[in-house]
């Protein structure tokens, strides 16, 4: 976008937003765990079995050790590649369904309205668990399939969002001059509606990879997730419970990783979509 | 004068000893010095003074961006986050005034509108305080003095009421310092720092100041009963009856009370608006366009009913509006204010009549006519600066015909051109003049390139009428570069003989029998209109809101579909090329993530024609073609309204539907665009029809004129015949509300 003089003049967009730059900073750095796993966690799935269990600062063990022996540390640094993959492809996934369909049936109303409003329902009556628990059991665990599941789980909300923006749209004066321009109705779909519901859908994907974070977990933790032995944060809870006595950090670390970037994600789509909302709406 | 009036007010008893009739003189109920309002990006009020006398009206005149709505929220304390004011506000109050002067007509006044009795007080009061069973006296130093009853309660003292009761005896009269009885604690005696912030600000608003906005749809809690509302600012025993008799007072049925705000009318809504700003008997009302949103019938009662209660209570009002016809048809003064300065004052039919600053004569001369149509409107070339970019020069300059170089040199001062009448101006004897040059209608906002540019080949441009309809009349589409209005007259003699056998010759678009009723709704939002428009004429739908009239233009250009009836098209164009709309809301009106240039270029695909046509459009609206790479935002509401009809010409549509198209914009822009759309309507042969609410607007563009109410057509004819001699009882009542202009 062209420089805009004027939008510097809102006077509350001036300060610092530390929140957002620290949130944004402890994303990055899981960010590159995920992608540096190998790099910066090459022992992570390293056992020592005659070590087993020791707790904080132990034999070089900042975080100490599970029942395998395996470093807390290394291990929760490994982590965040599922912390953070699953996550991510739920929330793009479920919004790339919630956006089309949800543009559409906004927009276009009538039948596919209709559908589309049953669907959400549908989902929205399964509970959640049950549903993973019995895709597991037809299709077989597994990480992805997890993600699957989630995907098909978040759409809802994300489709009734997606279509009660476009809904405000609609009528306004713009949209209503490119109908009787006769401009194509796919063209004021993605070109004239979707910029402007860009903060609302930007805010609720990063909000989705928070609660998606903490669904996987809790999945994996149930161990409808990740498979037995893979760093995965959830797990690390799971297979920590047992350890409470011995070296509490295993199942503290994961747990705190879990919150920290949940929140983190969560206030940073705060920020972000008041700043691309202020863009927006700005006249 | 606002200094010795309000040190008179404050130091006690001479005041307004002989002030009772000539509000001018009488001792000031509110003094505000020097207020300046300013946020981080500079400022936006630059130093005013403003008094209001008991019973006073002072109308606050001005455009978008004046400052006039800062002024008022720097009043009442709700100034927006980032704002920041500066100056005194003085409010004596019409008991502590009353106490100075010798004839207690300010009270006496105030008791019985608050008892709500028809007939006028004794001029001599008796202990008013005692007889009234509810004790709701006012001030505390007031009430010692006349030796009422001690509770002030209803004054809304929040918290602060009960123990103040005590000084409520007699003989305590001729002590300086009342305030210090009634405000022990939050009022800081009775001089406000404009500055402050927080709870100070409750003993103000509702007891000393009363707010009325503009839009009673969203000022009342849609969740809350009306009455419920109205008794939020009432404390103690008796709620009920109070709310009961400020409903009465209002012209309101007692049920209402009972009703949620969406149960209402506007009118209605505003009247418990009304009602609830007295609720704590405020001794000023400040009220913030507050018809603005109103159907002219009902403004007019609104009106009546503010002026009437204002009598009652002796209370001070202060009237925001850009109306300058309705400044004048209410207001004792007048104020008008210019990019955050107060440029003139004085008394209205002083400003009015002889008006001392070119401005305000200008802003007077935009305001279309009622009674006839003007061949070309006056306008004023350019837009309202903002107030933060105005150096050290008069802020009108650049636009004023008169302005000479001293008028750059520095800010003139307020001066006084005759008793209690004063202009910021160095050339005062300038504002009667009229200005040589008749503005050109095409005339750009930063001024020139589309007077100088060539028109678009008129062949061209102008074809689309001329082949599609062939048996147009040519006179109409013949286009007339110079600003004549010989083609406006032309062509509208002739369908004005058109009219003459009911219906004109060569209909361009014909509608039959239309009806729909919306869903859920138990009347029929149009109930069997016909209408039809011959090419090349501008047909005006007027009506209020609930008439069917956007309906009507909804369903003519595909947005709506009717239920029964008939549109026909009698061109040969299909699709975009027939018709395309200009609605009312600039702001919204483009889509804020694309360039001007984008939007326009879009249309232009739309319709199958080459995206160069892009600054060729924009010239035709008066704009430079480098307004294509900007945004809407950097955009004034005038220019994105240019843009609006820009992108609606790009189909070279057959008919231009304008929904309200003039009705947001500042009278100035609004007369730059009728002109413009005037033009437009030479040059390309265009057929228009404009729907409006405005009788005034119809009055200026169109030929023939329906009257709409409660969908149906009640009148139809030459706009001269039905404005100028309504046959029908609505059309009557339509023109005999708008606020007289003398």
């Amino acid at each position: 976008m062209s420089p805009r003089p004027d939008s510097t003049a809102n006077g509350r967009s001036r300060r610092i937003p530390v929140v957002a730059i620290v949130s944004a900073a402890l994303l990055a750095f899981v960010a590159i765990c995920a992608l540096a796993q190998e790099i910066i966690a090459p022992k992570a799935l390293e056992q020592d079995i005659y070590l087993g269990v020791v707790g904080g600062g132990v034999d070089g063990h900042l975080f100490g050790t599970d029942q395998l022996g395996r470093d807390i540390l290394q291990l929760s640094l490994a982590g965040a590649r599922s912390a953070l993959a699953g996550p991510v492809v739920v929330a793009v996934g479920s919004m790339l369904i919630g956006f089309f369909l949800g543009t559409y049936a906004g927009y276009r109303g009538g039948i596919v309205d209709m559908l589309a409003g049953r669907y959400a329902d549908l989902l929205l009556a399964l509970p959640a668990v049950l549903l993973a628990i019995v895709v597991a059991g037809l299709v077989g665990r597994g990480y992805w399939v997890t993600v699957v599941v989630l995907i098909v789980l978040f759409s809802p909300s994300d489709v009734r969002l997606v279509r009660g923006a476009v809904i405000e749209q609609a009528p306004r004066p713009y949209i209503e001059s490119a109908r009787v321009l006769g401009i194509r109705p796919s063209r004021i779909m993605f070109r004239h509606i979707a910029p402007n519901i860009v903060p609302i859908v930007v805010a609720n994907l990063l909000l989705n990879v928070a609660f998606a974070l903490v669904a996987l977990s809790s999945l994996s933790y149930l161990g409808l997730g990740v498979p037995p032995g893979a760093p995965d944060w959830g797990r690390q809870l799971a297979d920590g419970r047992q350890l409470l006595g011995d070296n509490p950090l295993a199942a503290v670390v994961p747990g705190v990783l879990i919150i920290l970037t949940a929140t983190a994600v969560n206030l940073l789509g705060d920020w972000l979509s008041d700043l691309l909302d202020r863009r927006v709406v700005a006249r | 004068m606002t200094s010795d009036g309000s040190a008179a007010a404050g130091d006690g008893p001479m005041a307004a000893v002989d002030g009772s009739t000539a509000a001018m003189v009488a001792a000031p109920m509110l003094a505000v010095r020097d207020l300046r309002v300013a946020s981080a990006s500079g400022t936006i009020v630059a130093g005013l003074d403003l008094t209001v006398a008991p019973g006073e009206t002072v109308a606050i005149v001005g455009e978008s961006g004046s400052g006039k709505s800062m002024t008022v929220k720097a009043l009442t304390g709700l100034l927006p986050e980032g704002v920041r004011a500066t100056g005194r506000m003085e409010l004596p109050g019409r008991a502590e005034l009353a106490q100075g002067s010798s004839g207690l007509s300010g009270r006496a006044g105030l008791v019985e509108g608050r008892s709500g009795q028809a007939g006028r007080a004794a001029p001599t009061e008796e202990p008013a305080g005692p007889s009234e069973p509810t004790g709701r006296s006012r001030h505390a130093g007031s009430s010692g003095h006349v030796g009422s009853s001690g509770h002030v309660g209803s004054s809304g003292h929040v918290g602060s009421s009960g123990h103040v009761g005590s000084s409520g005896h007699a003989g305590s009269s001729g002590h300086a310092g009342p305030f210090g009885h009634a405000g022990p604690a939050g009022r800081s005696g009775r001089e406000i720092d404009l500055a402050a912030q927080g709870t100070i600000w409750r003993d103000v608003r509702g007891s000393r100041i009363a707010l009325l906005l503009q839009d009673p749809f969203t000022s009342l809690s849609p969740v809350h009963r009306c009455g419920e509302q109205i008794g939020w600012a009432i404390s103690g025993r008796g709620r009920a009856e109070r709310v009961a008799r400020l409903l009465a007072e209002v012209g309101l049925p007692a049920d209402v009370a009972e009703k949620y705000p969406f149960q209402l009318s506007g009118g209605m809504r505003q009247r418990v608006a009304i009602a609830a700003g007295l609720a704590a008997d405020p001794d000023l009302l400040i009220a913030d366009e507050p018809t603005t949103a109103l159907d002219v019938t009902t403004q007019h009662e609104v009106l009546e009913l503010i002026a009437g209660l204002q009598r009652e209570r002796d209370m001070g009002l202060i009237l925001i509006t850009h109306d300058l016809r309705l400044a004048r048809s209410r207001a004792d003064r007048i104020m008008v204010m210019y990019a955050g300065r107060l440029v003139e004052e004085g008394p209205t039919a002083l400003v009015m009549d002889a008006p001392a600053h070119p401005y305000t004569a200008r802003l007077a001369a935009c305001d279309p006519p009622i009674t006839h149509r003007l061949p070309v409107l006056p306008t004023i070339p350019g837009s309202v600066p903002q107030p933060s970019s105005v150096g050290a020069e008069c802020a009108f300059a650049a636009r004023c015909a008169f302005a000479v170089d001293a008028c750059r040199m520095a800010e003139p001062a307020l001066a006084e051109v005759a008793e209690g009448h004063r202009a910021a101006c160095l050339r005062p004897e300038t504002a009667g003049l009229p200005v040589d040059v008749p503005p050109s209608p095409a005339e750009t906002v930063p001024p020139p390139p589309a007077v100088a540019v060539p028109l678009p080949p008129a062949a061209t441009v102008s074809s689309s009428p001329a082949e599609t309809v062939p048996s147009s009349p040519a006179e109409t589409v013949s286009p007339s570069p110079e600003h004549s209005g010989r083609g406006r007259e032309a062509a509208a003699s002739l369908f004005h003989a058109g009219e003459d056998q009911g219906i004109p010759a060569s209909p361009l678009l014909s509608v039959e029998g239309l009806a729909k009723t919306f869903p859920g709704s138990a009347v029929p939002a149009l109930d069997g209109v016909d209408l039809t428009i011959a090419a090349g004429e501008t047909v005006a739908v007027v009506g209020e809101s609930g008439s069917g009239k956007t309906t009507l233009a909804r369903c003519v250009v595909g947005l709506e579909r009717a239920d029964t009836g008939r549109i026909d098209f009698h061109g040969t164009a299909t699709g975009a090329r027939r018709v395309q709309i200009v609605f009312q809301d600039p702001y919204s009106a483009l889509n804020p993530g694309l360039t001007v240039g984008t939007s326009l270029a879009e249309a232009l695909r739309a319709a199958g024609r080459p995206k160069s046509e892009v600054g060729e459009l924009l010239e035709l609206v008066g704009l430079p073609a480098a307004y294509a790479r900007r945004r809407p935002r950097a955009l004034s509401g005038g220019e994105r309204q240019r843009v609006a009809i820009a992108r609606a010409l790009a189909p070279r549509a057959d008919l231009l539907v304008c929904d309200e198209s003039v009705s947001a914009l500042d009278v100035s822009v609004q007369a730059q665009v009728l002109n413009l759309l005037a033009d437009l309507r030479r040059r390309l042969g265009l057929t228009l029809l404009f729907i409006t609410h405005d009788l005034a607007v119809a009055r200026q563009i169109a030929d023939r004129v329906y009257v709409m109410h409660h969908g149906r057509v009640v009148e139809t004819g030459p706009v001269d015949s039905v404005l100028g001699a309504p046959a029908h009882e609505y059309t009557q009542r339509l023109l005999a509300s708008i606020p007289a202009a003398d």
